[in-house]
């Protein structure tokens, strides 16, 4: 008892203050290293929106082919993040509570688009969506549907490069919630579908929400692979890409600004969503 | 034990493989309103078999009937059953009144006209004292208030059956002697028979009218409480039951239901519940609490031994009291009974022939 008095005692007159068993050199290191990477990331963006005087961009916002492409970027990417949802969600389900031969190799396709160059990915889509593509040519004889040039085409470039982000935060939300909740919920009297929508899948809400949310910010950025499937009609990153090539960087950062404000916006707007999504349900 | 005509839920033979695992012809019957505790190491198959008569495995044969009713091949969803788990398993995103709500989905229990407000959640709250704690979520709550909650909402259903999966195994041993202790009163003003999963002796002791012991997925042995813990049926269950004396000997000589034994240099008269015969080796099982200090004036009685004390360990109100007397023996003191030992001082103890337990060696 007095020998550890005396220690603490000892350690203060040494160290002056502090809780000595937290590592401050550590986190002084670290710290250190990681502002550098946050101001790698800030710097470059801030300097963007700098560069703009306000009349300039407001001229810019007033443009009605910049408004278009941030639309189209912005239908697509809502078109995109639902269809990602709805066949992605389900998987992820799957993934995460059943066992099958093979599922390894299914995980890994999942996170393949995100190593694939998406000018890459933009050529396989067009070989299969395409005009003569093995899903293209047939489904626009029977429907008409065209994936070349329409929004169609920039959905499905967009949901290639996202849709794993949905499926990834999804599967760790279903992984976390205690299969013994569902089989209460079982032996309550609910069946396996109504368990999943009453129990599990309101307790993956947050991954499921960050996965989509996700999912929604890249399919706005997605360049490479919509690039090459649409280049008409122009989505916002296509449209910034083309100023720049036409009239330089003051035109393309004008767009780009705008395109940033937006996004960021919305990006914001769905987080603060996905974290405070309801917690309680009465009924 | 199977044949049980009467009992209000009866396993018969229940036989299952789960990977390496295998549950071997398991029997159980529960009376109306009985508690059978099913106890046994981790690993034993006890969680297994309570999932399995719940519906969440196929068993590869046998039956289970609840309430006079064959349910093996229905989904847990069909089987009328109140299930509670570690923790007790309250659902996170939903308050208390709508987690009890939930449990009145199942459709109309045949039984919901003698429950509490008939089985309303709000009366159901009331009937368990939580009904300030509608409006809360799980989170808000203490160990005892979820435990009263998860009851309702198992009660909301009108359960035939009902399991609980080590619902005390992450509280602190004082809240589990306290919760403990209501879950018993609560069951017995029920009077729905209920299966209850522990590695935890002390819950067995507590809460069982009847033990099943389970070990590597089968039965090793089963009886009342008294029984299990005063004569477990070999070694190991005596350990698991916290025997302390577990002694090697051999019968000197049988006396029908009595027997002479031979421990080291002395001789004990046991209680043999069928005759051994003489010179088969047997061990011992003598709980620490039955074994008796004497007074040193007393004469000569039976099962009377003579030793020094070697160790005195405090054990919260008692002293645990080791003792050499030609071999090992541990007793209980009370605390106060304890200061005028020391160790080394002469001592003697008795040990009543019924509180010896012949086991197979």
């Amino acid at each position: 008892m007095m020998g550890g008095l005396e220690l603490n005692a000892a350690r203060q007159a040494r160290g002056g203050g502090g809780d000595p068993s937290r590592p401050y050199g550590l986190y002084l290191v670290c710290w250190f290293l990681g502002s550098i990477l946050v101001a790698f990331f800030t710097v470059p963006l801030i300097a963007l929106t700098l560069s703009q005087s306000w009349t300039n961009f407001v001229g810019i916002a007033r443009m009605a082919d910049v408004r278009a492409a941030i639309g189209l970027s912005l239908e697509g990417a809502l078109l995109s993040a639902t269809l990602a949802a709805v066949i992605g969600v389900p998987l992820a389900y799957v993934l995460a509570r059943t066992e099958f031969p093979g599922k390894g190799v299914v995980a890994a396709l999942i996170d393949l688009p995100l190593a694939v160059p998406h000018t890459v990915a933009g050529i396989a889509l067009l070989m299969v969506f395409g005009r003569q593509g093995v899903v293209g040519a047939p489904l626009q004889a029977l429907t008409g549907l065209r994936f070349w040039g329409t929004l169609g085409g920039i959905v499905v470039a967009m949901l290639f490069v996202s849709a794993p982000y949905t499926v990834n935060a999804a599967r760790i939300g279903f992984e976390a919630v205690d299969p013994r909740l569902e089989k209460i919920a079982r032996t309550l009297g609910l069946g396996p579908w109504r368990t999943f929508w009453r129990i599990t899948l309101p307790l993956a809400r947050r991954g499921v929400l960050t996965g989509v949310t996700l999912t929604y910010a890249r399919s706005i950025s997605e360049f490479g692979a919509v690039v090459i499937l649409v280049y008409y009609p122009m989505t916002a990153p296509v449209m910034i890409y083309e100023l720049f090539l036409r009239f330089g960087l003051d035109q393309a950062a004008g767009t780009a600004v705008l395109l940033l404000a937006v996004s960021l916006a919305l990006f914001l707007i769905l987080r603060a969503l996905a974290r405070s999504a309801p917690e309680r349900e009465n009924r | 034990m199977s044949g049980a005509p009467n009992a209000a839920v009866a396993v018969e033979a229940l036989t299952l493989t789960l990977g390496a695992f295998r549950l071997d012809a398991i029997d159980l019957a529960v009376g109306a309103g009985e508690i059978l505790v099913v106890l046994g190491p981790n690993g034993a198959g006890k969680s297994v078999t309570l999932e399995t008569i719940a519906g969440f495995h196929r068993p590869d044969r046998g039956r289970v009937r609840i309430g006079g009713r064959e349910v093996t091949a229905l989904p847990p969803e069909r089987r009328n059953i109140g299930f509670v788990v570690q923790s007790f398993g309250l659902f996170p995103h939903l308050t208390v009144e709508a987690n009890v709500a939930l449990g009145r989905r199942r459709p109309a229990g045949r039984h919901s006209a003698a429950l509490p407000g008939g089985g309303e959640p709000n009366a159901l709250l009331h009937y368990f004292g939580v009904a300030h704690l509608a409006r809360r979520l799980p989170a808000d709550l203490s160990p005892g208030e979820k435990q009263r909650v998860a009851l309702a909402r198992a009660l909301a259903g009108a359960p035939e059956l009902f399991l609980f999966d080590e619902p005390f195994s992450a509280l602190d041993t004082e809240t589990r002697t306290q919760l403990r202790g209501e879950l018993k009163s609560f069951l017995r003003q029920l009077n729905i028979p209920a299966i209850f999963v522990t590695h935890d002796r002390a819950d067995a002791h507590t809460l069982a009218d009847r033990i099943v012991v389970l070990r590597q997925g089968r039965i090793v042995q089963t009886g009342t409480a008294a029984a299990v813990f005063a004569r477990p049926a070999d070694s190991a269950i005596a350990r698991f039951v916290g025997v302390d004396n577990i002694l090697d000997g051999r019968v000197a000589e049988s006396l029908g239901a009595m027997a002479n034994i031979a421990v080291g240099p002395r001789t004990l008269r046991a209680a043999a519940s069928s005759a051994i015969a003489a010179g088969t080796p047997v061990r011992l099982a003598i709980r620490a609490e039955e074994v008796a200090i004497a007074g040193a004036a007393a004469g000569p009685e039976l099962n009377r031994l003579d030793g020094t004390v070697t160790g005195l360990q405090p054990q919260g109100p008692l002293v645990s009291v080791a003792i050499d007397c030609g071999f090992a023996l541990k007793a209980y003191v009370l605390t106060p009974q304890a200061r005028v030992l020391a160790i080394g001082d002469a001592i003697s103890v008795t040990i009543a022939p019924d509180a010896i337990h012949p086991m197979q060696s």
